[in-house]
């Protein structure tokens, strides 16, 4: 029964959470570890289980803590916003610059995968959000967003001029 | 939002930052521990403490890791970082200097008795 109050709370405070299924189970599992102390506590006193996870739902303030544990996790500083949109820009105009001879002619993809440079700034594009954000979906999202910006700055200009 | 709870509120930060100094704390001990030495007058609602505690964590104050706590029990643990200690130090300075100033202000003599 009490193991069942408990899953019907944390039920309730997943509701106001749309985190990475890492993070919530992070966060779901410590607010279940402290559920599970208070109703040692209360057994050992021989205290009403129920009564205390209904004392502890109230203090917890299921809705709000759920909506504020989703504003520290999911909300990003504007230096994260920055860096997650930027830098595969940054990353493939980089690129684009190394895919053009001197000259303004394009080398071609053959010549391009040849060059260790192509390979760094791949790598970073992928890395460097993973180090920052330490989640592999944003890191991800970026490494397509910015093989999709590669793709538009290299190839288009090719086909336009 | 009362006058008593927008103080608590306000020393949430420093008063997490001071019990971890001292070592490991899980959420259900610091709140018990808060409690107890403030002879219940520092009642850290859940709802508070945990999501202070995500957002300290995030800013790098505190780091945390699980530690195992008998069968089939785990308990996730703070501790205070360099940066975390220095943000302490900080705000008792901080706190200090506007405790001081604010007694000033009302005419408060510190140490005197409050009426009442």
């Amino acid at each position: 029964m009490a193991a069942a109050d408990i899953e019907q709370i944390l039920t309730r405070i997943r509701s106001q959470m749309d985190l990475d299924r890492e993070i919530e189970h992070e966060v779901l599992d410590e607010i279940r570890s402290h559920l599970e102390e208070e109703l040692a506590i209360a057994r050992a006193q021989g205290l009403d289980e129920s009564a205390t996870l209904a004392a502890a739902a109230g203090r917890f303030g299921v809705e709000e803590v759920g909506a504020e544990l989703q504003d520290v996790h999911a909300g990003w500083g504007t230096a994260d916003a920055v860096i997650a949109a930027g830098l595969p820009v940054v990353c493939a105009l980089v690129l684009r610059w190394l895919v053009f001879a001197p000259d303004g002619s394009a080398l071609g993809w053959p010549q391009m995968l040849s060059r260790p440079a192509l390979w760094v700034i791949a790598a970073s594009a992928l890395l460097l959000p993973l180090l920052k954000f330490g989640r592999w979906r944003y890191a991800l999202v970026a490494w397509v967003f910015f093989w999709a910006m590669t793709m538009a700055l290299a190839l288009w200009p090719v086909y336009v001029w | 939002m009362p006058l008593q709870d927008q103080i608590r509120k306000g020393s949430t930060e420093i008063l997490i930052l001071k019990l971890l100094a001292e070592e490991p704390m899980y959420g259900y001990q610091i709140s018990h521990e808060l409690q107890r030495r403030s002879g219940g007058y520092f009642e850290m609602k859940e709802g508070l403490l945990y999501p202070t505690l995500h957002r300290m964590a995030h800013d790098g104050l505190l780091k945390s890791e699980w530690r195992e706590a008998g069968t089939a029990r785990r308990r996730k643990y703070y501790a205070i970082t360099e940066k975390g200690h220095r943000a302490l130090s900080e705000q008792i300075k901080e706190w200090h200097t506007f405790i001081g100033n604010l007694l000033q202000v009302l005419d408060v003599p510190a140490g005197a008795k409050t009426p009442g």
